[in-house]
């Protein structure tokens, strides 16, 4: 594939890459931030890029991992990491927190309190559409992995939205 | 007939086919919980579409799309390496690619490596790398005419490209410390891990490394043009520094001072 037709179809997956970073980090910023980094990536990158394998799955992965490592640098910097179960009030920035989750619908905040690994399980599969198989290679996980964190993620979401679990 | 959730679930999703599908469906429609259950499952993925679509209808930053562009237009005007085989310029498009695919798994290592030391940083680095990548292949092309004519500062052998002509003598007699001269400068000399000498040279029409290798300047990297006639996206000083980030990578210790460039150079470079 020419330079040319990489840069196409990567311009092209531009909006879903863009959803699935929302997706992800949950915040518009972060979600722009890891947009460009992923980009800068994957143009670095392309040369690794294997034609005949899936381009999206492939861009995907590189955005899934960059977040990944920023995330633990993150939580490295900060050490006020709020884990899942504590809830959302834990110190100042859990309150800074709840405050800026009034917005959000139920949705955005019961996938927010979802663990990353659950989230990102459950982003892949229900919203961008990928199978099990391509899910678990994007994260890189065996497919009964995949399954079962997103069948926890999925139980948590629906238990969080009020639907009969 | 039981259905556990993960198979309820994994019909949701569209992942079962043929007799597994028709089973839990079958199931789903002969118990009243389980249908339940499946239109729980479904209108949650509703939801969270419903909540993350919105997102892909947004317009796309102009940023995003104009770093991309940037990488398309760069590849096009330099002649990238798929167009390099493409283009109908056989002979030259062969040396392009020997040279080129050894400098795209050099530098692919090299990014790799980088990029598993740290977050941020090594972004920045990967990118220079990246136009310094492009660059390589740009002058593998613009070699091909020369190595034709036989009289170029640059000749294909079979190690390899290989310094000629008054390239190899300014690398031979130019040193760091010295005025530069008209049509070249000497950026840098050092030793290899393997012990070569090794040279970063700027030059009006080529920049690049070269190595001292049976006789011979081999040219490890090459990008077209002195700082002076680098395109509007390389800003004088970045082709420079993509070469001594190359070269850092090269090098075992530092750089040689002016004495032991003098001292390499009266044992010509041996």
């Amino acid at each position: 594939m020419s330079t040319h037709h990489f840069c196409n179809e990567l311009t092209a997956l531009l909006p879903r890459l863009r959803r699935f970073a929302r997706g992800l980090t949950q915040n518009a910023a972060d979600a722009d931030d890891l947009c460009q980094t992923t980009v800068e990536r994957a143009l670095v990158a392309r040369g690794q890029w294997q034609e005949g394998t899936r381009l999206d799955a492939w861009v995907y992965r590189i955005m899934r991992n960059q977040w990944i490592d920023e995330t633990r640098a993150r939580s490295r910097r900060a050490q006020t990491f709020v884990h899942e179960d504590e809830g959302a009030n834990v110190g100042v920035a859990g309150d800074r927190d709840a405050e800026n989750r009034v917005e959000l619908g139920n949705v955005d905040r019961a996938l927010a309190r979802l663990p990353a690994e659950q989230r990102e399980a459950v982003v892949l599969v229900l919203v961008e559409g990928f199978a099990y198989k391509e899910a678990a290679e994007i994260i890189g996980i065996p497919q009964g992995t995949l399954t079962s964190r997103l069948g926890r993620g999925r139980e948590a979401l629906l238990k969080e939205l009020g639907e009969p679990a | 007939m039981s259905v556990t959730p993960e198979e309820l679930m994994a019909l949701a999703d569209g992942e079962l086919s043929g007799e597994a599908a028709a089973r839990v469906e079958a199931a789903v429609a002969a118990d009243p919980t389980l249908a339940r259950r499946l239109e729980a499952e479904r209108s949650l993925r509703a939801a969270l579409r419903g909540q993350l679509d919105p997102v892909a209808d947004e317009p796309v930053p102009a940023a995003l799309t104009a770093l991309i562009a940037r990488t398309a237009a760069e590849d096009s005007a330099h002649g990238a390496p798929e167009t390099a085989t493409s283009a109908g310029h056989p002979k030259p498009a062969e040396v392009v690619d020997l040279a080129a695919a050894r400098t795209r798994r050099d530098e692919a290592e090299k990014a790799r490596k980088r990029a598993a030391k740290g977050p941020r940083v090594p972004i920045f680095a990967d990118r220079r790398m990246g136009f310094a990548i492009a660059a390589s292949l740009v002058v593998g092309l613009m070699l091909g005419a020369q190595l034709h004519g036989g009289s170029g500062p640059i000749t294909q052998t079979s190690a390899g490209l290989v310094a000629s002509g008054s390239l190899a003598r300014g690398l031979d007699r130019q040193l760091a410390a010295a005025e530069p001269a008209a049509d070249m400068r000497i950026l840098a000399s050092f030793r290899r891990q393997d012990g070569r000498y090794c040279r970063v040279f700027a030059g009006a029409a080529t920049s690049g490394i070269a190595c001292k290798q049976d006789g011979n300047w081999l040219l490890e990297r090459t990008m077209t043009g002195g700082p002076a006639q680098t395109g509007a996206y390389r800003q004088a000083g970045s082709a420079e520094a993509s070469l001594m980030a190359a070269a850092q990578d090269l090098m075992a210790g530092d750089p040689l001072d002016a004495a032991q460039e003098k001292a390499a150079q009266a044992k010509d470079w041996r």
